[in-house]
């Protein structure tokens, strides 16, 4: 405990040094500039909360932690840093779609994205859009979309972020950023590295995690040049190199490990003439993995996919309240592994969207896609969305849609196993949102409704080879609350809090049960004084308890569970930002698991460093 | 073999954790009254597997009427028999639990269900075992490594009974699954999960594979009785003469229902199952039944007979249900009358009878 004592000494010696900060809690509803345009332009009657750098630094560089205590989604993590699946408004891992500057890049292989294979600090914002996006982002966005963005500006200005933390069990947590552009052009250039012994103490007599030790490094480019008035040429880059060892429960078990190599590359050609805009990209994503099914042996089994993705967006403004849009993609894809024979498959798609403001106070947009491809029967997907400001307080958003998460590769090419036949999950889905704004409060409140038929599940066929079969439908329903304020409340003085809350009814519409591992009730809540230049913040992540098994047999039921942060930071620069910080995680010491079996961290510390110039 | 290694791999990989297990360690059945001593004498196991996390064992009277769930959590709070429980054998006054997913075998009384010790290095994906001449014998299936990545992945442990120290481990090449003895000698099963055709025979004082008998393809399971091996095979009953490993007689099963599995021998006659069914016949019969003895109900998508056992003129049959929520067990008379249905744990996926 002596470590323990040597933070509680630096903890006192930064609080009685003198203080301003940033407002840094979580963004609701705000606009920003992205690469992603549909995100912005394409979003009527849906939500997006904007996580901004400032808050992505609150909670590591494990995604998984921003996303948890910032937003609505629910995240199943094996253990810190583990495998991490998220259950957005009630749906399975893979209806989760996660955007790259726009590009899709939930795995070919089983359709999802490990929230711990993404550094949090490569991206200058995260954005997260509650409900269906598939007409614009294609597969898997059912529950949600996460769209993780670069920016990129031609202000002529330089900026350069250092960003070091050290913490409990040799975490360590770096990062670099540099911003620089010209008339012409523009980089944006970001490298992270992100560490951990990972051998946090068990609130069990004697035990502690065991094999959780994970690296990653991670690069981020972006760069943009202005050939002339009307054309612009972007290139987005970005290499992740990541090793897990997977904790254990019994210090018998065989250690595992798992490591995956990722690279996402992405040319756009931006052109405008006359009222039309025309994007054209092309992207490249290799995906690489390799499991350990035991470390003591070299032997691993492995996949890689490739994906070639040529895209091209034509924007056409009609008028000043009048946006048309159509997008062709052409998605192919070559992927092999271990269990899986190389297959090629290719995917095109095409969609129209229209964009129309009738009058000042209303607006609505409507949009369909249909793909083209021999591997599944592809159902034609649609979207409306409606936005009516009743008044500078009160505006009414309504969105309809249906969404789809296609057959993955396991599911299509798996050895003898895989079921060429299967057709994609389907959604038809509908939300209303009422949002108030005043002053400085922002709050808003959304009920939806999801039906999802033809689940794909893996069951034994009559010869008891296990295949995937499009077998289940699920329902799920709720509200959503997200919230936001700030003020000055003296001179120097500033205060900003927010909010979430989430009632989540997922059901199995075979049995009528609640899935297992979607609770009823999420909250998070997030609160920040400044002063001068001091800062305090508190960030706060409750889960109600969940089922674990799937006749809602509450005996097994894992307990709810409130997690707090505590969190100080001085700014010692004058004309830059220079700060130092320190935080508790876990402050109350909370013993807790999100999987049966898989504590988590109880109250630990870090010292960090954060130089802005 | 292939089959679990993709379920282990897309399990792990997919991140599809949909499962649960049972750390609890409360009481489900408060138990009324203080446990005798032998509080789990005249009656019998079930063996649930339990999801990702620890499985659990049901001790069910042979009235069939006191049923008590965990008993091993109830006796050793905080404590749990590990993940994945595959089997239990017996020694004298002890209990030995495989767990498969933990690599380790927990030593309990075997009438109190009190901790004894625990065998925890050594082993991978541990089976079955059996014990004779002062050893513990156990089936391991190493990383469930596709055929032929190394060439000997799955190796059988040889374990002093006092020391509990492995002494030896005897390598093979092929998937290893059910261990029996006689006469001091081992028999093996090299198959399972539909492939195979060895049955390995140890000298249990020279601990060294003697001899290995054929059978046919696709192997499940083999009973010794009388100097007679009987294996049977997906469509396949073959008595094989265990001194000179020749076949005897074979009979051949066909059923559109899929393939015969889970052969027991008890008081002259043979049972295995197909699907749902039970089928019943004399040891001396010329011909395999065409009618079923019984068929039960299930709704599993994938543990349908997942446990199967023959005792004292009833037939066990434990119903592996969803293994995400608790499950049945089914008790029937040799003549297929259901006797009793009870609950179990997730997973039950065998009987140990304790007499």
């Amino acid at each position: 405990m002596k470590i323990t004592r040597n933070y509680i000494l630096f903890l006192g010696l930064i609080c009685s040094l003198p203080v301003l900060a940033q407002n840094d809690t979580l963004n609701v509803l705000d606009e920003v500039f992205l690469t992603d345009t549909k995100l912005k332009d394409f979003s009527t009657g849906q939500q997006v909360t904007v996580l901004n750098d400032s808050v992505l630094k609150k909670n590591g560089a494990l995604l998984t932690s921003a996303l948890n205590f910032n937003t609505n989604i629910y995240f199943k993590e094996n253990g810190l840093g583990m495998v991490s699946s998220p259950s957005f408004r009630g749906t399975t891992a893979s209806q989760t779609a996660v955007l790259w500057n726009g590009i899709n890049i939930n795995s070919q292989f089983n359709g999802q994205t490990d929230f711990n294979t993404l550094n949090a600090g490569g991206f200058d914002n995260i954005s997260v859009r509650g409900g269906g996006g598939s007409v614009v982002y294609g597969t898997g966005a059912i529950g949600g979309t996460i769209h993780l963005n670069t920016n990129l500006d031609f202000s002529g200005k330089t900026k350069q972020d250092i960003f070091f933390q050290y913490g409990s069990f040799n975490t360590m947590d770096a990062r670099y950023k540099i911003k620089t552009s010209g008339n012409k052009w523009s980089l944006s250039l970001a490298a992270e590295r992100n560490s951990s012994d990972n051998d946090y103490e068990w609130p069990i007599e004697g035990r502690k995690n065991e094999n959780g030790e994970f690296y990653n490094n991670n690069l981020n480019l972006g760069f943009a040049y202005r050939l002339n008035e009307k054309n612009t040429l972007k290139f987005y880059s970005e290499i992740f190199d990541g090793e897990r060892h997977f904790s254990l429960i019994r210090p018998s078990e065989t250690k595992t490990k798992y490591q995956n190599f990722d690279t996402r590359n992405l040319l756009e050609w931006v052109s405008e003439f006359g009222d039309f805009i025309s994007v054209a990209r092309l992207a490249l994503l290799d995906e690489n993995y390799r499991y350990y099914a035991n470390i003591a042996t070299e032997n691993y089994s492995s996949g890689e996919a490739q994906t070639l993705i040529g895209k091209y967006d034509l924007n056409y403004s009609v008028s000043k309240t009048l946006e048309l849009n159509a997008v062709l993609t052409n998605t192919y894809t070559d992927g092999n592994g271990s269990g899986i024979t190389e297959n090629t498959r290719n995917i095109f798609s095409s969609a129209v969207l229209m964009k129309h403001r009738p009058f000042q106070k209303f607006q609505y947009e409507l949009g369909i896609r249909k793909e083209l491809t021999d591997n599944y029967e592809s159902p034609l997907l649609f979207s409306a969305g409606t936005h009516y400001e009743f008044t500078d307080f009160y505006s009414l958003k309504m969105n309809i849609s249906r969404n789809f998460r296609i057959p993955t590769y396991n599911d299509l090419y798996w050895a003898g196993a895989g079921n060429p036949d299967l057709n994609p999950e389907t959604s038809n889905q509908v939300e209303l949102g009422n949002h108030f704004k005043h002053k400085n409060f922002k709050f808003s409140l959304t009920g939806y409704y999801i039906q999802i038929d033809d689940m794909i599940r893996w069951l034994p066929s009559e010869t008891g080879m296990w295949r995937p079969r499009n077998e289940e439908s699920v329902e799920t329903y709720g509200i959503e609350v997200l919230s936001g304020w700030q003020k000055q409340i003296f001179k120097g003085h500033q205060i900003s809090a927010s909010g979430t809350y989430a009632y989540t009814v997922s059901e199995n519409m075979n049995t009528g049960y609640q899935l297992i591992y979607v609770p009823f009730h999420k909250a998070t809540g997030a609160l920040t004084y400044a002063f001068k230049d001091f800062s305090i913040d508190y960030q706060l992540l409750y889960n109600g308890e969940v089922f674990t098994r799937s006749d809602n047999n509450s005996r097994y039921n894992m307990e709810a569970y409130l997690v707090s942060n505590l969190g100080l930071s001085y700014n010692f620069g004058k004309k830059n930002t220079y700060k130092i910080g320190a935080r508790v995680l876990n402050f109350f010491d909370e013993e807790y698991q999100s999987v049966e079996d898989r504590w988590m961290p109880g109250r630990n510390f870090n010292i960090y460093l954060n130089l802005n110039f | 073999m292939k089959r679990i290694s993709k379920l282990l791999t897309m399990a792990i990989l997919s991140g599809f954790f949909l499962n649960s297990c049972s750390s609890d360690d409360d009481i489900v059945d408060p138990i009324e009254e203080p446990q005798p001593e032998q509080a789990y004498s005249d009656g019998f196991f079930v063996l649930n597997e339990g999801s990702s996390g620890g499985g659990s064992v049901t001790f069910i009277d042979n009235d069939l009427q006191n049923v008590e769930h965990e008993i091993y959590q109830q006796v050793n709070v905080e404590d749990d028999p590990g993940q994945y429980i595959q089997s239990i054998f017996f020694n004298e006054n002890l209990a030995y639990i495989v767990s498969n997913g933990s690599n380790m075998i927990t030593i309990v009384d075997r009438y109190t269900f009190e901790y004894v010790d625990r065998i925890d290095s050594g082993l991978l994906s541990p089976r079955y075992g059996v014990i004779e001449n002062g050893k513990i014998y156990v089936t391991n299936q190493g990383n469930y490594e596709a055929p032929g990545v190394t060439e000997f992945d799955d190796f059988i442990a040889i374990i002093d009974l006092e020391t509990l120290e492995i002494e030896k481990t005897i390598e093979t090449n092929t998937v290893l699954e059910y261990i029996h003895e006689e006469d001091g000698l081992i028999y093996v099963q090299k198959a399972a999960f539909g492939a195979g055709n060895e049955i390995a025979v140890i000298d249990s004082n020279s601990d060294e594979i003697i001899t290995t008998i054929g059978t046919e393809e696709t192997l499940n399971s083999f009973e010794i009785e009388d100097g007679v091996l009987y294996a049977l095979s997906s469509n396949k009953l073959e008595k094989i003469d265990l001194v000179t490993g020749e076949p005897l007689v074979e009979f051949e099963i066909n059923s559109d229902a899929g393939s015969a599995g889970k052969l027991e021998f008890e008081n002259d006659m043979i049972y295995y199952t197909i699907g749902n069914s039970v089928f019943m016949m004399d040891e001396s019969a010329d011909t395999v039944p065409e009618e079923a003895l019984f068929s039960y109900t299930s709704n599993s998508d994938y543990g349908v007979m997942y446990g199967f056992e023959v005792k004292n003129d009833r037939i066990y049959i434990a119903d592996g249900g969803d293994f995400a929520s608790n499950s049945f067990v089914e008790i029937y008379t040799t003549s297929g009358e259901l006797i009793e249905n009870i609950e179990v744990g997730v997973g039950p996926n065998g009987f140990y009878f304790n007499d």
